[in-house]
């Protein structure tokens, strides 16, 4: 049984169609990338994952369960955690704050928040230095590791990426996809979605969205081979 | 002079007491919906009512009736919370506000409805008497309970805010959807400072009250008006500061206490003159508030 799979899966905003009735699965230690162009549907489908869009019509199920309308809150609770497109840290909390709060489902289990803690600054050092400091007044590739680790807090089962790279340079991107990877071989499956094609080397499968529909799923390599990323990506 | 001078400025501190409590629930709400909420001096209107009928009416001990007062006010949160702003969630900030001047109008006019046989009502103090009489003036023991109270909830709000369920509703009010996605629900959160921004209210009404004798719109339009002191407090204390709000209130009360001397040969409407002139020129000058640092990017 996968660990996530999204059946018939129809989106849209007011009188706007964004997702025709996509399909896929991700398998539990997986890191699945979710690629495409802007527009192509990458950021509703995790959206609707996590809880923050409801489809007017197919199903979401984790873990064999149909997740139906659960808030966010409960999808968290349950193991589903989502890092947003454009990091949304709480900019007038500070960064141990900010942490704190990703493990808000987890609050009264103290000792075992301390020891996720503990585990997130041994991925990001960088916020172990600078966890009194506003989140807001972190440069962006900090805000984006604030943003992974703040997810991770929750302990989640499936982690959820929202355009990790978006504004930030080479290096740090490159940075922030070596911890994914080491967070997947960690144990949590991870779905990533990126427009940068230069996730695929991190990835064990990479789906293809297209103006609402999934056109290809493939491992990394073989799409490399079959040279997908000029057919759906451009240069 | 420094007899009058002295007077303005304790008259003042205790006005700006009951203008403190009404521009700290304007400020939560402000950062909790980003409106400008009309009804806030009217949970306290209603707080008062209530308390009123409690302690007056039905001679409820005068705590029980405080308590049934302050619940009335907290009802009438939540109600506006549910029945008004939830459902406007997703409208401009400008129907929000209209949404809001609504449920204080309507709040008046039952007010009005049912106090049309005695419109002009008179509350117990919580203990008669003066206390002390600095500078010449006349210290209530009801004002020092109003200010007492005042100290209490500031220091409880400065404790609240730095609990989880404080940082909670502070990261609600920076994103509610990345709050959302880490767990807190935020129609909780909405609700939470909707009742504590009631209750703000409430005691602002319940305090005041005592002082005057009060009808229909005590604190928004009647002879303890703490509507418009408690909106230049919060925008004093520039709308998003909770400390900003509780000093930008005593400062009010002062200036306007201020405008009575008579160096100004007891002017009609002197205090609200020199008011509307002092909050001109800070806005003027330093338009982010008085009590505000640097703002932080997201």
């Amino acid at each position: 049984m996968a660990l996530l799979e999204v059946s018939d899966l129809v989106v849209g905003y007011d009188a706007f169609p964004v997702l025709h009735g996509i399909e896929f699965t991700v398998e539990e230690g997986e890191l699945c990338v979710l690629l495409g162009l802007n527009g192509a549907g990458k950021t509703t489908t995790v959206a609707t994952i996590a809880g923050l869009v409801h489809p007017r019509s197919g199903h979401v199920r984790f873990e064999g369960k149909d997740l139906g309308r659960r808030p966010p809150s409960a999808r968290v609770a349950g193991g589903i955690s989502m890092c947003p497109e454009g990091r949304r840290v709480f900019p007038r909390l500070s960064v141990r704050q900010n942490l704190r709060l990703g493990a808000w489902t987890r609050r009264r289990q103290s000792k075992a928040v301390q020891r996720q803690l503990e585990l997130v600054y041994d991925y990001f050092p960088q916020l172990a230095e600078r966890e009194g400091q506003l989140a807001g007044t972190l440069s962006g590739g900090e805000q984006q590791m604030l943003a992974v680790g703040r997810a991770l807090m929750s302990r989640p089962t499936l982690l959820l990426i929202d355009e990790a790279s978006l504004g930030l340079s080479p290096t740090v991107v490159s940075s922030v996809w070596e911890v994914t990877s080491r967070i997947r071989q960690d144990g949590t499956t991870v779905l990533m979605v990126e427009q940068n094609a230069g996730a695929l080397p991190f990835a064990d499968r990479a789906l293809i969205m297209e103006k609402g529909t999934l056109v290809y799923t493939g491992v990394g390599d073989e799409l490399r081979a079959v040279n997908l990323r000029e057919a759906y990506l451009g240069s | 002079m420094t007899t009058e001078l002295g007077i303005a400025v304790v008259n003042g501190i205790f006005a700006g007491s009951v203008y403190a409590l009404v521009a700290l629930g304007i400020v939560l709400i402000y950062r909790a919906s980003g409106v400008f909420n009309f009804a806030q001096a009217e949970f306290g209107t209603t707080g008062l009512f209530a308390a009123y009928a409690g302690v007056v009416l039905w001679n409820l001990p005068y705590w029980l009736g405080l308590l049934f007062g302050l619940a009335a006010a907290v009802a009438m949160g939540l109600a506006t919370e549910r029945l008004v702003i939830n459902p406007l969630r997703n409208s401009s900030r400008v129907t929000l506000l209209v949404g809001t001047a609504g449920v204080a109008l309507a709040a008046i006019g039952i007010q009005f409805w049912q106090s049309n046989e005695q419109p002009i009502r008179e509350m117990p103090k919580i203990v008669e008497g003066v206390a002390l009489q600095p500078f010449g003036a006349a210290i209530t023991w009801q004002h020092l309970i109003t200010l007492g109270v005042l100290i209490v909830v500031a220091l409880a709000l400065a404790v609240f805010f730095r609990s989880p369920s404080g940082v909670a509703i502070q990261a609600a009010q920076q994103d509610g959807t990345a709050a959302e996605l880490v767990g807190i629900s935020v129609r909780r959160v909405s609700m939470m400072t909707w009742a504590i921004a009631a209750l703000l209210g409430g005691l602002a009404g319940v305090l005041s009250g005592p002082n005057l004798t009060f009808t229909a719109g005590h604190l928004t339009f009647g002879a303890g008006a703490a509507l418009l002191p408690g909106f230049m407090a919060a925008v004093l204390g520039g709308m998003r500061s909770m400390p900003g709000a509780l000093l930008g209130g005593i400062v009010v009360g002062v200036i306007e206490q201020l405008g009575s001397l008579s160096l100004f040969g007891y002017m009609s409407g002197g205090g609200e003159m020199m008011l509307f002139f002092f909050l001109l020129i800070v806005l003027l000058l330093r338009p982010q508030g008085l009590f505000v640092r640097k703002a932080v990017a997201a």
